[in-house]
């Protein structure tokens, strides 16, 4: 105990805490659970003050109070709070009631809570028990498979890459898919993956029009509303919690070893009749290999240089917490060290967070509080990619020389330089530091009963630099001069918000809540950068840029927007039977041009709750069942600043050494701009059966977004590639399925069981010309946004079709695709929709077991449907007999396959060989296997503490894919939208390899 | 509790305050434009100077580029593929030289925007104020001199193209194809008016400006080529011969007395260049930079005795000289210095050591020290013993292959940072005397005053020989014919982005390739005397390929 206290000292600085000078007299007791068996660690405090005690291991508990005013409070986790007056009591022993209305009863929305049975929108709820579930590295990755109608996928396992998240699919094409992140109340402009995901108390994603109506402008692709743990009045409880794992790699993809390799040059000379057919000899192999291919040939060496990329990695968590506090003060601090090292070398992320969560009450009408949040991270290769380059390399080479020292060129390709020097200790560095200090204020004033006027203050600062260095000896650089380049953004976001909220019971029957709100936020980018060669010294990196020869870059860039809004919202019910919400919200952003500035979002949703029908009595086993419908209309502002204006852009030529720098024509601009609108209809159904062993919910939905904020291509014989304005419209349709099940509870066992299931249909409704596809901007009526839009393959021409095979302009051995309009010829109009990289469907199972204290669950991720473009079937595979390739079946005159064309020396790449990479990506994931054990509360207390668990848990065990199994591919899992380098729905080796994670680790509570 | 209500009305007030500083201020949602600059800018005499700068710099799209390379030297008789490069296709003629192309779709995109760049001063022009007259009729004769040069390669390359000569203020989707006719005439007419107005100077006060002899070249060029297009008429060729006349005469341009100095490296600015597009040493003004250095040079860093280095260059290997080029074109070696001026004939050791020869079977292995003789090509089948006799490896046109050859070295940039480095600093000489000289032979000629094309081609001769061979240069006028300038062209300007031009303007590109080009003979068809207009272009037009089509053949 006094160690934990010493853990506090810091704190008792900061809080103004009062000690009471106890007048000695003592009352005890028991405290039970309504089986009249003792309940351990109930704090009992006396009301008002900082003094209280917990209770022992059999429920006992001894305390000093003032006087016979003194009232007890004991309060517990998941039990409702009593309040007993002392007087002249000595003993005092309670039971405690089971809230049966616990925390899950009540639901975060937008500018409030409500309870869950006078919800009348669609939200999902993920709660800190599934977060805490998984070693999880961010907050995003929690939402994977836990709520329904949200498609959250990662792209290999880069550490500090977040997944990509689409709320009911994509309706967008220019302004983001991303849903809007609200922590504390305050919305985020940027960057979720700072919230540390052990801070979370619980995620609601608002789905339909009726919830995220609240947020307007920015509600349109659904919003996620993230609250962080406060501290709760009683006893001072210190956490660690805190877990290590191992990452391995899942594998590259496969390339030729040095005798596959050789085989495949000759054949590739062979192809052109500069090797002659049969059993290869030395002699032959003379002509077209260099002396060290053929000395490997001969000492049957062969370099893995993918394996010499790759490492075990490592992730570890560890975290310290503080919560506690008095009636009157409450906080919770927290501490967290995480650290994910990749399994590429070179790549690793790590972050320190540190939160203040505090609430105090002022006096009986005015309470403020703050949350805070520090965050510094490092960030080691995030535009580090080796692999490329190591899955290319010749296996021939030789990496080293006999005295162990790297050869920089292996062979003598002048483009292929040694992979491994890209990992040499300082011969490239690719950091980004983050630094983000974000707060989220609130004070609030009861004015009168019921009116309650809340204000809240959002500053935010965040800071990152990223500094890149490219040593001489790598592959970029080719032996040429470092050079070195810093980035350094600089953002200032605040928000301001004044909320007013009414609440009114009228007679024992109407109740009525209204929220009224106006907010203010404001966003200001700065960003500076300079980029540089020549840098002198090695050693120096990126810190001394002055000193380089020559400066090839400079740049500074001022960013700002704003958006001002009003908002309503009325929640009206009668006996909580029939529920209605009407909410309207006015925003006004800056990004749109004059005439448009305000846009004005509308929703209503009205529930019924049929299961409190008298006519329901009968059907006892029924404890909820309700109905929901909601329609309403939201906005997406999200278009980068600058949009409606017409600018200019720099040009630089230079007349001798006189710097001729011009501006031309740049953006056309557009001063009509205005939102974009999501309209939605949304039906749902709650249920909740026999004592809540089968409960869920239902929903259908129908979203139309017009008036799309759509680049419209021009033709570029204009000057202009396109602008942005607002065309066509787009459908999502779907339906989600939450089903949660308890299969067995008795005698201590349970079992239980969530399925979620979402299945989206994205469809293109409009384009620029009506119901007209735009082939130039690959968009298709009655399609997905994007769709993988080419030739497809056939197969490949084989030696009895060489005249067909000529019409075509064709050799037997290249690739044969589809004469898709049948016109006797191959032409951009024999290109077709070869499918979307959106899922037919995804859904997410979860078992849970748990048997005296040991809890066992896995959870199973499915995504069905969609196709992938696979970039190592392209970059890797040019089929040329100059670069590895990966271990394709290609075609020779004696291996008349139809999986790969013939490799020929002359050929840069194989005609057509975009045809080649499309996969259909369906997989089915164990995401994770977790095991734990929470110690008895017996032996918890005599080591002086509250609980300990212990869990284990594999993540990513096992992957079930066609691209695997049959096309000897790696995890398809991947983005539906570019990102971060990589197409959408691409996978490729710029993607850092799937990894399988084992952990363990602990809670601690004292 | 006295305190508490303080405190109360404090907070109360901290409220107020916050409500105030937010409703208050009317224009919260304004939106200033700070890092950029606005349109109207171009209204200015600033941005009226700013705007013809800009104009400029689109013209760097084509030369020294891979783009403008691969459209001028792949698929002539004089150049065929090496073993490099994803562009071999524009050399073969094959299915996969589709509208897809990336080289059709920057170039177009380019010349549009430095068009669009063009038609924006040119009409703001007239509402500038407090700009001296004369600066004013010249920003706007500089932006013609670019539209009409945009103009002209479009045209040569597509045919008739959109023809805008208006800014593009709104967005359209409304664009149709002019006819070669039209594109002529618009030409013709902003270089016309362009002339009085350009500085009439050998060099513009600001170096690499358009001058008046500049702008007649290029207008002679126009006539030359029109003269054998759709868009002929029968007075071309005479109105071509004054201009050129103009600029041999009048403005003090003249041909260096050694062919070997005009692309010396450091001796970019000399008297016989009339026009060049400006490239620098400085990343922050060199743009792409000139790329030309990489492209006709062989694979000489993995031999013995060698490394790659930034003298020698970065051997991308694109371009092999085809065998017509070095027997026919280049037979001459003895008097003609050109041959040896433009190729790269020998390679000094710059990794000694003792190595085992590569290609020179009349040895087994070599030895050098520093700055000994590496590799030499004669140029000529030098016979086996006497290459044993070397004590380096000998390169002769039966070992030739796709990654040895002879490398045109007229664009090697040793200026380069570092052996890496693409964007080269040299200016290119786009218009140069002995490519005006070489126009008013043809028209000459084609207007059938053969002795006087003698007499200018002549002047050619002379400047090329070895030292005392003038005399064994000169031809007479019964050696002159089309062939022997179809041939003296290429001696002359082989490297510098002409010679499928030329070939199309002569209306012998197919046979030629078909003759000459092994690699691309098979494939090539009387449609590929135009390339495929863009398929973004055509897919985004109103009305697509009905509206705006596609190029006959693609």
């Amino acid at each position: 105990m006094k160690k934990h206290y010493l853990l506090l000292g810091f704190l008792l600085v900061l809080l103004p805490l009062q000690f009471l000078v106890a007048q000695s007299r003592s009352i005890k007791g028991t405290v039970t659970d309504a089986n009249k068996e003792g309940l351990i660690g109930v704090t009992v405090s006396i009301k008002g003050t900082t003094v209280g005690t917990v209770t022992d291991e059999n429920g006992n508990y001894s305390i000093t109070i003032g006087s016979g005013n003194d009232i007890l409070v004991f309060s517990y986790v998941g039990f409702i709070s009593q309040e007993i007056a002392t007087g002249s009591q000595t003993v005092v022993n309670v039971t405690l009631d089971e809230d049966v209305q616990n925390l899950s009863e009540v639901v975060v929305v937008g500018y409030g809570t409500q309870k869950k049975s006078q919800l009348a929108g669609a939200i999902s709820s993920v709660n800190a028990e599934d977060i805490m579930a998984l070693p999880v590295t961010n907050a995003r990755q929690a939402l994977q498979g836990r709520a329904a109608g949200v498609d959250v996928v990662q792209a290999g396992s880069k550490p500090g890459s977040g997944p990509q998240i689409r709320i009911r699919g994509r309706r967008s094409f220019n302004a983001t898919n991303n849903p809007l992140y609200v922590v504390d109340g305050i919305p985020l402009s940027d960057g979720i993956d700072d919230i540390n995901p052990q801070d979370i108390l619980s995620m609601e994603i608002l789905k339909d029009a009726s919830a995220t109506a609240i947020y307007g402008a920015r509600g349109a692709n659904g919003v996620v509303i993230v609250s962080t743990r406060r501290g709760a009045a009683g006893k001072t409880v210190v956490s660690f919690d805190t877990y290590v794992g191992m990452n391995q790699s899942l594998g590259n993809i496969k390339v030729f070893d040095g005798p596959a390799f050789a085989e495949y040059k000759r054949e590739s000379r062979r192809a052109i009749g500069q090797y002659p057919l049969g059993q290869a000899t030395e002699a032959d192999d003379a002509k077209i290999f260099e002396p060290v291919e053929m000395e490997s040939i001969k000492l049957g060496r062969s370099t893995d240089y993918v394996n010499g990329m790759l490492q075990d990695g490592m992730i570890q968590s560890h975290q310290l917490g503080v919560s506690g506090g008095s009636e009157k003060t409450t906080f919770n601090i927290t501490g967290n060290f995480f650290q994910d090292i990749g399994v590429v070398k070179k790549q690793d992320f790590t972050r320190y967070t540190f939160r203040v969560n505090l609430d105090h009450q002022i006096n009986k009408s005015l309470k403020l509080g703050l949350s805070t949040l520090f965050v510094n991270s490092a960030r080691n290769g995030e535009n580090f990619n080796p692999l490329g380059g190591a899955l290319a390399e010749n296996p021939l080479g030789k990496p080293y020389d006999d005295a162990g020292n790297l050869i920089f060129l292996p062979t003598s390709d002048g483009l292929r330089t040694n992979p491994f020097a890209e990992i040499v200790e300082g011969a490239q560095m690719d950091l980004g530091n983050r630094f983000r200090i974000f707060n989220s204020i609130y004070g609030e004033w009861q004015i009168a009963k019921g009116l309650k006027y809340r204000v809240n203050f959002g500053p935010d600062f965040t800071v990152t630099r990223t500094g890149r260095f490219t040593g001489a000896f790598t592959n970029s650089q080719r032996g040429g001069v470092a050079t070195g380049a810093v980035e350094d953004r600089f953002t200032l976001n605040y928000t301001v918000e004044n909320i007013l909220t009414y609440d009114k019971k009228f007679g024992s029957s109407h109740n009525f809540n209204f929220t009224a709100l106006q907010s203010f936020q404001k966003d200001r980018l700065e960003t500076s950068g300079i980029s540089v060669s020549g840098i002198p010294a090695e050693t120096q990196l990126y810190h001394s840029l002055g000193s380089a020869s020559l400066i090839t870059g400079a740049s500074t860039n001022l960013s700002e927007w704003a958006l001002l809004s009003y908002m309503g919202r009325i929640n009206y019910d009668f006996r909580e039977k029939y529920l209605l919400t009407a909410t309207v919200r006015a925003d006004g952003s800056s990004r749109f041009g004059t005439n448009n500035r305000f846009g004005i979002f509308p929703s209503v949703a009205v529930g019924w709750n049929i299961a409190r029908e008298s006519f329901m009595e009968e059907l006892s086993f029924v404890e909820t069942l309700k109905l929901r419908a909601s329609y309403g209309a939201i906005g997406n502002q999200a278009i980068n600043p600058y949009q409606t204006q017409a600018l200019l852009g720099r040009t630089s030529y230079a007349y001798d050494n006189t710097a001729g720098f011009g501006y031309r024509p740049n953006t056309i601009g557009n001063p009509d701009l205005r939102w974009e609108t999501s309209t939605t209809s949304n039906l749902g159904l709650d249920f909740s059966l026999f004592a809540g062993r089968i409960s869920g919910s239902a929903e259908y939905y129908n979203t139309v977004t017009t008036d799309l904020l759509a680049p419209q291509p021009l033709p570029t014989s204009t000057g202009f590639g396109g602008f942005i304005t607002n065309v066509g419209s787009t459908q999502n349709k779907g339906v989600e399925l939450t089903l949660s099940t308890v299969n067995i509870d008795k005698g201590g066992f349970t079992w239980e069981t969530d399925l979620v299931f979402n299945k989206n249909k994205e469809a293109i409704l409009e384009l620029a010309n009506g119901k007209v596809d735009d082939i130039a901007a690959g968009r298709f009526i009655g399609q997905p946004l994007t769709v993988f839009f080419d030739y497809k393959k056939l197969g490949i021409w084989q030696t009895n079709e060489a005249d067909q095979a000529k019409i075509f302009g064709d050799k037997v051995g290249q690739i044969k695709v589809e004469d898709f309009n049948k016109d006797g010829k191959i032409n951009a109009d024999d290109r077709q929709i070869l499918g979307s990289a959106v899922p037919n469907f995804a859904a997410g199972l979860t078992n849970r077991f748990s048997y005296k204290g040991i809890d066992f669950s896995f959870f199973i991720f499915a995504r069905i449907g969609q196709m992938i473009r696979s970039r190592y079937h392209l970059d890797q595979n040019k089929l040329a007999g100059r670069y590895n390739n990966i271990a394709v079946d290609y075609w020779t005159p004696s291996n008349p396959t139809n999986a790969f064309p013939q490799p020929v020396v002359t050929q840069e790449f194989p005609k057509y060989d975009n045809s080649l990479a499309y996969f259909d990506g369906s997989f089915v994931k164990v995401r994770n296997i977790n095991i734990g054990y929470n110690l008895p509360k017996s032996v918890v207390a005599k080591l002086k503490m509250e609980s300990l668990r212990f869990f284990s848990s594999i993540q990513q065990p096992l992957i079930f894919s066609q691209y695997i199994t049959k096309y000897q591919g790696v995890d398809p899992e991947t983005w539906a939208d570019g990102e971060q380098g990589v197409g959408g729905g691409e996978v490729s080796g710029s993607v850092s390899p799937a990894i399988r994670t084992i952990t363990i680790g602990l809670n601690a509570k004292f | 509790m006295k305190t508490m209500q303080k405190k109360n009305k404090y907070s109360a007030g901290i409220f107020l305050i916050f409500l105030l500083s937010t409703t208050s201020c009317g224009d919260l949602l304004q939106e200033d434009v700070i890092s950029a600059i606005g349109n109207d800018y171009l209204n200015t005499p600033a941005g009226i100077n700013d705007g013809v700068n800009a104009a400029y710099s689109s013209v760097r799209i084509w030369y020294g580029t891979e783009a403008g390379n691969n459209f001028t030297v792949f698929g002539t008789d004089t150049h065929t593929n090496g073993a490099d490069g994803s562009w071999k296709f524009m050399n073969f003629y094959d299915s996969q030289f589709d509208s897809r192309n990336g080289h059709v779709l920057d170039v177009w995109n380019e010349f549009y925007r430095g068009i669009n760049t063009c038609n924006a001063v040119i009409d703001r022009s007239v509402n500038v104020k407090g700009m001296p007259e004369a600066t004013l009729k010249q920003r706007v004769a500089e932006a013609k001199f670019i539209r009409a040069h945009n103009y002209f390669i479009l045209t040569q390359l597509f045919g008739g193209v959109d023809l805008r000569l208006k800014e593009t203020v709104a967005p359209t989707k409304e664009v149709t194809r002019s006819t070669v006719q039209a594109q002529y005439a618009a030409i013709i007419k902003d270089l016309t008016e362009a002339i009085p107005d350009l500085e009439a100077k050998a060099k513009a006060t600001l170096y690499g400006k358009a001058t008046r002899p500049a702008a007649e070249h290029l207008l002679g060029k126009v006539y030359l080529t029109k003269s054998t297009s759709e868009a002929k008429a029968s007075d071309d060729l005479a109105k071509a011969i004054p201009l050129f006349q103009n600029v041999i005469n009048n403005y003090g341009i003249k041909l260096l007395p050694d062919f070997g100095l005009v692309h010396q490296q450091g001796n970019e600015i000399n008297d016989e260049v009339i026009w060049s597009v400006q490239y620098t040493r400085d990343p922050l003004t060199n743009g792409g930079g000139n790329n030309a250095h990489v492209f006709f040079l062989m694979e000489y860093d993995i031999q013995p005795g060698m490394q790659r280095d930034v003298a020698n260059g970065r051997p991308f290997k694109r371009y092999r000289p085809t065998t017509y080029t070095i027997d026919v074109v280049f037979k001459d070696k003895e008097n003609d210095s050109r041959y040896k001026k433009t190729f790269k004939d020998l390679y000094l050791s710059n990794k000694p050591g003792t190595y085992n020869t590569s290609f020179d079977g009349s040895k087994t292995k070599v030895t050098f020290a520093a700055g000994d003789t590496c590799i030499f090509l004669p140029g000529y089948e030098m016979p086996i013993a006497e290459r044993a006799t070397k004590k380096y490896q000998v390169l002769v046109p039966s070992r030739y292959d796709e990654r040895l050859f002879p490398s045109v070295s007229k664009h090697i940039d040793g200026g380069r940072i570092d052996r890496t480095q693409f964007e080269g600093g040299r200016d290119y000489i786009a218009f140069r005397l002995a490519d005006t000289y070489l126009m008013l032979a043809e028209a000459q000629l084609l207007s059938g005053s053969k002795d006087a094309a003698t007499a200018t081609i002549n002047v050619l001769r002379r400047r090329a020989a070895f030292p005392g061979k003038q005399a064994a240069m000169e031809i007479t006028a019964a050696q002159l014919n089309l062939e022997f300038i179809i041939e003296e062209r290429e001696r002359e300007l082989i490297g510098e982005q002409m010679r499928w031009f030329d070939l199309k303007r002569w209306g012998i590109l197919v046979e030629r390739v078909q003759k000459y080009n092994p690699q691309g003979a098979p494939n090539i068809k009387p449609f590929h005397v135009l390339r495929p207009i863009p398929q973004v272009q055509i897919d985004r037009v109103t009305g697509n390929a009905s509206a705006f089509p596609q190029n006959p053949g693609y």
